[in-house]
């Protein structure tokens, strides 16, 4: 049908009041403070440019921080997809109870991330643990939890994120596999074609705009990977498992230096900025 | 062949489901005990553990009580704000539309922590701190993006013949928005309702700012225990947990036709937005 002006702007006005109450107008507020000396706590603000920027740029935490988000981000995605693209090619075919694994499948996902860091601290946990259970029973000797261990922590976080998020990808990606057409999938069978040729073939080209969707809302959210690690880690041993949402959060509320966090908090949104616009530009690309 | 993919397909499952089993087993009291060799559990199952959640923290089932309240409200209140505009992005050909529809996916990946701390700060200048009403509209806030992307998913799908047959019998916005579009969609909608529930029951980082421990959900009551450095007792623990999982399970388990309606991207359709 054919929308006025006026229509549009009824239709629009419940979202840009509950957007523009709690996002858009919070977020740039946040940013003019950022290029103050403001803080909840003070009375006195000046100018300040770019300082707070600088700053949290120039802390070794913060690059630290950065380097472990990007390794997070690099590693955790590509496997969520992997794995969840592989889940999902298993169930593509129609059988009895589909619906029902596909729930089934989902639980980890239902586990908040925050309550899956309280779970996994207790399986990697010595005696409540199910690492050392299966390692007694291949007669192999205890270990200590890899979260308490410099190198092996960041490879964990990552781990139980994907645990925790590659069925949620199956999820996603299983209605565009469903859509296939039954032919396309014979044509491959009877053009001899391996199961490797079918899903480089048939599988990835009918689901790569559906799958850069979801790596484009993955992406986003490893930026900003914080419960879990929070009660993980808090983000140690040391900074190893520093993310720069963990730095944000506890420069504004643990440290009180709301300029910091404020400041970092906006840089992790113009790195979701830079990528958002990378995917609008290569969408664009695909389907003109 | 059929056989080895549905063995494939429940071994997977399994190896994704071992870590809940293991702390569903911790729940009731089934514990490893790796002294002997090989390791073994110690038994029998109780349901005591459930009854000390109430103790280590009294406040839970209230807790529980406000989870499950703000986040049905929440999600009732992205999607009744999504819908509407996810029709009007559907039916308008503007210049520059399918990247509005894109941005509102950049807006759903944007982590809340890139604007909680000013709306923290905010939200204690216009009395929201501690208010459910402050928790719930911040909550539908965050989700609401995502909703829009999938809701426009749908109804970009559906021919806008019934609209046109309504608009020639004199029916208002309200009537086709409510009486012909909804319904045509009522999968979707009901889909997006339900992960919509998923995210805010789960959702950490806006609670927990907006609370100074006056009116706390499941995940904040969680981070407090764990952040303060109260240690909880593994079977509590893992009790807790299966507690705050199980309406989330049922749920799902309710509603896993409805769910395969919830797509990122209208199936069949290679557009993206």
């Amino acid at each position: 049908m054919r929308l006025t002006r006026r229509d549009r702007l009824v239709l629009f006005a419940p979202l840009a009041i509950l957007l523009g109450g709690w996002l858009v107008i919070p977020a740039l507020v946040g940013l003019g403070a950022t290029l103050t000396t403001y803080s909840p706590l003070t009375t006195a603000v000046a100018f300040a440019g770019w300082r707070n920027y600088t700053d949290v740029l120039h802390d070794p935490q913060f690059s630290e921080a950065v380097r472990n988000v990007a390794i997070f981000t690099l590693v955790a995605v590509p496997l969520e997809l992997g794995l969840g693209f592989g889940i999902a090619y298993l169930l593509r075919r129609p059988f009895r109870g589909r619906s029902w694994w596909r729930g089934l499948l989902l639980l980890p996902w239902l586990v908040s991330p925050i309550a899956s860091g309280v779970m996994w601290h207790y399986l990697f946990g010595g005696a409540t643990g199910i690492l050392n259970f299966i390692l007694g029973w291949l007669g192999q000797p205890e270990v200590a939890s890899p979260i308490g261990d410099v190198s092996l922590a960041l490879a964990a976080t990552i781990a139980i994120e994907v645990w925790r998020v590659a069925p949620f990808v199956t999820f996603l990606l299983l209605p565009g596999l469903v859509a296939i057409p039954q032919e396309r999938w014979e044509q491959a069978t009877l053009a001899g074609a391996s199961w490797f040729q079918r899903i480089a073939k048939v599988a990835l080209p009918e689901v790569a705009p559906l799958m850069l969707t979801v790596g484009m809302l993955l992406t986003g959210l490893s930026l900003g990977a914080f419960d879990t690690i929070l009660i993980l880690t808090g983000g140690g041993p040391g900074t190893a498992t520093l993310t720069p949402a963990l730095y944000s959060y506890d420069r504004a509320f643990v440290t009180n230096d709301w300029p910091s966090g404020a400041a970092s908090a906006w840089l992790i949104a113009a790195g979701v900025a830079a990528v958002g616009a990378a995917y609008v530009r290569i969408s664009a690309r695909w389907s003109p | 062949m059929r056989a080895a993919r549905i063995i494939a397909i429940a071994a997977v499952t399994g190896a994704f489901l071992l870590p809940l089993a293991w702390t569903g087993l911790a729940a009731v009291g089934v514990l490893p005990d790796d002294s002997t060799r090989p390791p073994s559990w110690t038994g029998p199952p109780t349901l005591d553990h459930i009854a000390e959640i109430g103790v280590a923290e009294p406040t839970f089932w209230q807790e529980l009580a406000t989870s499950t309240l703000a986040a049905i409200l929440a999600a009732c209140l992205a999607v009744a704000a999504a819908l509407p505009a996810a029709f009007a992005l559907a039916r308008s050909r503007f210049r520059g539309g399918r990247t509005a529809t894109q941005g509102f996916l950049v807006l759903a990946s944007l982590p809340v922590m890139a604007y909680v701390i000013p709306l923290a700060d905010l939200s204690g200048r216009v009395h929201l701190i501690d208010t459910f009403a402050g928790i719930t509209l911040a909550e539908a806030a965050v989700t609401a993006p995502l909703a829009v992307f999938v809701l426009h998913g749908a109804v970009a799908q559906l021919p806008p013949d019934w609209e046109e047959a309504a608009v020639i019998d004199g029916a208002g916005l309200l009537r086709i928005l409510g009486g012909i579009v909804v319904p045509l969609i009522a999968p979707s909608v009901a889909a997006t309702l339900v992960v919509m529930f998923v995210l805010d029951w789960n959702m950490l980082l806006v609670p927990l700012v907006l609370t100074s421990g006056e009116v706390k959900t499941v995940p904040v009551a969680l981070s407090d225990f764990f952040t303060f450095e109260r240690e909880l007792d593994w079977p509590t623990a893992a009790a807790a947990l299966m507690v705050s999982l199980a309406p989330l399970a049922v749920l799902v388990g309710v509603f896993h036709r409805v769910l395969e309606s919830f797509a990122l991207q209208a199936p069949g359709s290679r557009d993206i937005g």
